[in-house]
């Protein structure tokens, strides 16, 4: 799939993510943007290095609207130029791991055409910075049914998905099986993309096996404050983790508890710092917990090697960020919710 | 006939000291200077800064070209 050669730019690639991420928003504007109307966040941000997006799209969409479209076509476009200027086998990792958008943009389709949403509505939430262009997401979002989506994904990427997980859609129209196939269809694709035969894509490789043990943490997590039990459970494991392997997992997930699952974990490196996730009362805050997480062990990993992937994996992990707390403020604001709750979506 | 080898490989043995520093120190700026357009790039204002941890590793040559006249007119 991937095909450059050479060592790649490292060092040049490390200086200019670290120029781009002293760029970004800080907590304190965060908190400044709290106080504002959703007009002037979008103001706010132009002048935080937004504006040739704010002003692009301005023609066309206004409001929120345009608040959503501009932050997701920077977040493209910064991922685009990382990847531009990347060479050897640095580009190929960042564009494995880019390809991540290729598979979030799918479910993005596949959930708007399940609810029945506009064109319009599905175009807002995508992400064009993976191996597919615009052209191939236009006809992903014109497909007729969500069959001929993947029919159309299978032919771009390679991924398909089973019979049985389409005929379980047909029977009751929930998504779940076949966004869990394509989720383990990424992480394959990375890891089988990744050789891991040198040092460089080793520590990309391992990183990678650390986050899917992360993702299965979280899904456990899950599972446990829905009292969904270990058979049902076993269904969502993503195999390739670094620690934890099936047994464990399955382990974790029949554990009657939250407590009790969390000792059959103890064995993790990173047990610690998931302990004192085991009491975030709801799953939204999970799920925003595990991705500070996952961005903590990526600043670890790349303080660690600074001459690797991950100071870019970081970068764009932030930006990813940065995005979603611009969006989850201005949401906030535009629904009318008070400071605090929208502060607690954030956790800064 | 000696002292025409003796002064031959003290010549030798400067020219190694400066070419020899100065490869090091290319290879030391190597990564440097490419972080250094990198961090310009992004951020055009730390110019100065880039440009002095730049031209750090050049040091070295002048280790090198210390050696080098002490070998020549020392010796």
């Amino acid at each position: 799939m991937f095909k450059h050669s050479g060592t790649g730019n490292y060092a040049y690639m490390s200086a200019r993510v670290k120029a781009k991420q002293s760029k970004l928003l800080k907590e304190e504007d965060y908190n400044k943007m709290l106080m504002m109307s959703v007009p002037e966040i979008s103001h706010f941000i132009s002048e935080a290095g937004y504006s040739k997006e704010m002003n692009d799209l301005a023609v066309r969409h206004s409001g929120i609207e345009l608040l959503e479209y501009a932050t997701y076509m920077n977040m493209s476009k910064q991922f685009r130029s990382i990847l531009e200027s990347a060479n050897g086998e640095l580009k190929d990792m960042v564009a494995a791991y880019l390809t991540k958008w290729d598979f979030e943009n799918l479910k993005v389709v596949l959930r708007g055409k399940n609810y029945g949403l506009t064109l319009e509505n599905m175009r807002e939430d995508l992400v064009i910075a993976g191996s597919l262009k615009e052209d191939d997401l236009e006809k992903l979002l014109s497909a007729p049914s969500i069959e001929e989506a993947l029919a159309i994904f299978k032919s771009k990427t390679g991924l398909s998905v089973s019979d049985e997980a389409i005929r379980a859609y047909k029977e009751d129209k929930i998504l779940t099986k076949i966004e869990d196939e394509i989720t383990k269809g990424y992480y394959k694709n990375v890891l089988d993309s990744i050789s891991g035969k040198d040092r460089a894509t080793n520590i990309f490789r391992n990183y990678m096996k650390y986050v899917i043990d992360l993702k299965n943490v979280e899904t456990i997590m899950k599972l446990k404050m829905e009292n969904i039990g270990g058979e049902e459970a076993a269904d969502f494991f993503i195999p390739g983790g670094y620690q934890l392997n099936q047994k464990i997992y399955a382990q974790a997930a029949a554990a009657p508890t939250m407590e009790a699952a969390f000792n059959e974990l103890q064995s993790m490196k990173i047990y610690e710092e998931l302990k004192a996730l085991s009491q975030t009362p709801t799953i939204s805050l999970l799920v925003l917990s595990m991705e500070r997480v996952r961005l903590q062990m990526a600043i670890q990993v790349a303080h660690m090697y600074p001459l690797s992937v991950i100071p870019v994996v970081v970068y764009m992990i932030m930006k990813e960020d940065e995005v979603k707390k611009i969006r989850t403020v201005a949401h906030g604001v535009d629904s009318g919710l008070d400071r605090d709750s929208i502060k607690n979506l954030l956790v800064i | 006939m000696a002292a025409a080898e003796a002064a031959g490989m003290i010549a030798i043995g400067a020219g190694l000291a400066v070419g020899l520093a100065g490869l090091g120190s290319g290879i030391a700026e190597k990564d440097i200077g490419a972080a250094a357009v990198g961090a310009i790039t992004e951020n055009p204002s730390l110019f100065g800064r880039a440009m002095i941890f730049t031209v750090l590793p050049e040091t070295i040559v002048i280790f090198g070209l210390v050696i080098a006249i002490m070998a020549i007119f020392v010796m």
